[in-house]
């Protein structure tokens, strides 16, 4: 028999490790805000390079998410309604970016966007380089962040019953509008959270990026930059503040994915 | 009228038919069976939601066997009802006739009569989760009847509702018989359309048999 006591004990114990999970994340960014020097912050703040780099990195990750998603949502409505041979193999690979290293994930972007590679003598051919430019950000981007956005969806997309694409049909609807009015509307929530997700996914990538583009320079690798040529005081800076921007950026994306959805 | 000739599905491991049947317009057909005797299969093929492996579907002299659900002149209310739970009360009901492309001023005219016979005029504004069982079912009605189908398919339309609403969900099903719509209703439950069937039928495993 279960009683009121056992009841608490189980849930003190549940809310002290919970508490410590909650600590490991929380406290290296609190202590990464409180030990930063005024002035350096101030320095960084007013920094071009600084600022420029943040806008760059918000909008190619905002891009990338927004290009991403005409192919990646119909790819989760499939995986959500169809049953086909070798499904889970193609599971498997929508999971790949996330298990494979991202630096390694920046070479096999390498390989395709080089200029030995088709894609890359066409645009050779053209008088651009792929390479180091914001369209190789995007592409790595999008290469580790997509499964966020294809399983949040796929999710959305299953958890919506058939029965009422099935209802649409008889009054009526195609599939593309069953798609459009019914489907999507209800996995709403869930899209929403795939591309919240794939955007901070996309925006806070490193690895990748700084294989196929160390410049034009993303913050993630300005920061990596600054560390490397000036050290802590001088890299420390520049992550609070693009900490600070992302953190009020995604407290508001949340809001008002709450109020819509 | 409505023709089945020689209808034959085969799921897994279940086989409903042969079946044939023709309904006569403006009748009310009852079929009664147990759960997994394929009363439902059977409303899902002639809806077009499943294809069957042989035989014809016709519906007012033309052959429907093979028309996409969305093309056939057909009408089903779900066991669940089916509502759209992201639209008001009103959007469901004009989902078919927006789909169809009709203008604002048909549609609210069309909604507005079909809310008037179901008594559902105070709840158009309504989300679909504030309503009730019995409400749902008015909803799902009305909504199903809104493309003016030549037929309309029940599935165990009173099952959801608890027993003191029955009777009132059995009145509103007799609007559609005094209407003159040709109905098929599927229920485990005989005593539930007795009133109302002007036929009835037996399913069981899969076949179909006339009730005299």
């Amino acid at each position: 028999m279960q009683t009121r006591d056992n009841f608490n004990i189980t849930h003190s114990i549940f809310l002290l490790l919970g508490g410590i999970a909650l600590l490991f994340i929380f406290a290296p960014l609190a202590g990464m805000f409180v030990s930063v020097n005024a002035p350096h912050l101030f320095e960084a703040a007013t920094d071009k390079v600084v600022g420029s780099s943040i806008v760059r990195t918000l909008l190619i990750s905002a891009a990338a998410t927004i290009i991403s998603a005409l192919f990646a949502i119909p790819l989760a409505y499939i995986l959500a309604r169809k049953k086909f041979p070798f499904k889970g193999v193609v599971e498997a690979i929508v999971d790949l970016p996330i298990v494979i290293p991202h630096s390694a994930a920046g070479i096999a972007i390498l390989g395709l966007i080089s200029r030995d590679s088709a894609l890359g003598a066409a645009a050779s051919a053209v008088g651009l380089n792929l390479v180091g430019s914001p369209f190789a950000i995007g592409l790595a981007m999008s290469f580790v962040s997509i499964p966020f956005l294809i399983n949040s969806a796929r999710d959305g997309f299953a958890a919506v019953p058939v029965r009422l694409e099935q209802a649409a049909e008889t009054l009526g609807a195609s599939k593309f509008q069953t798609f459009t009015k019914i489907s999507l509307p209800l996995a709403g929530r869930s899209v929403v959270s795939g591309l919240l997700l794939m955007f901070a996914r996309g925006m806070s990538e490193f690895g990748a990026i700084v294989i196929v583009a160390y410049h034009p320079m993303t913050t993630p690798v300005l920061i990596f930059d600054r560390f490397n040529s000036f050290g802590l005081a001088y890299a420390r800076p520049v992550a609070v503040i693009f900490v600070a921007v992302t953190l009020i950026l995604f407290i508001g994306l949340r809001i008002y994915q709450k109020r819509k959805w | 009228m409505v023709k089945l000739n020689n209808i034959l599905y085969k799921a897994d491991d279940f086989t409903l038919g042969p079946v044939s049947l023709e309904l006569e317009t403006g009748g009310y057909f009852a079929v009664f069976g147990p759960s997994g005797s394929g009363k439902s299969m059977l409303l899902e093929i002639i809806a077009g939601l499943r294809t069957p492996a042989a035989g014809e579907i016709i519906i007012d002299n033309s052959d429907y066997t093979l028309v996409p659900a969305r093309k056939r002149p057909v009408g089903m209310l779900f066991q669940d009802y089916a509502l759209f739970p992201n639209m008001s009360v009103f959007e469901n009901i004009a989902f078919p006739l927006r789909i169809s492309g009709e203008n604002e001023e048909v549609i609210k005219r069309d909604v507005g009569l079909l809310a008037e016979q179901f008594s559902i005029q105070t709840l158009l504004k309504r989300r679909i989760n504030a309503l009730s069982g019995g409400e749902k079912q008015r909803v799902a009605l009305a909504r199903a009847l809104a493309h003016q189908p030549s037929v309309l398919l029940l599935d165990e339309p009173l099952s959801a509702l608890d027993e003191e609403l029955r009777d009132d969900a059995v009145k509103t099903l007799g609007i559609l018989k005094k209407d003159g719509q040709t109905v098929i209703h599927v229920t485990h439950n005989r005593n539930e359309v007795s009133d109302l069937a002007t036929r009835c039928f037996r399913m069981s495993a899969g076949k179909l048999a006339p009730i005299d």
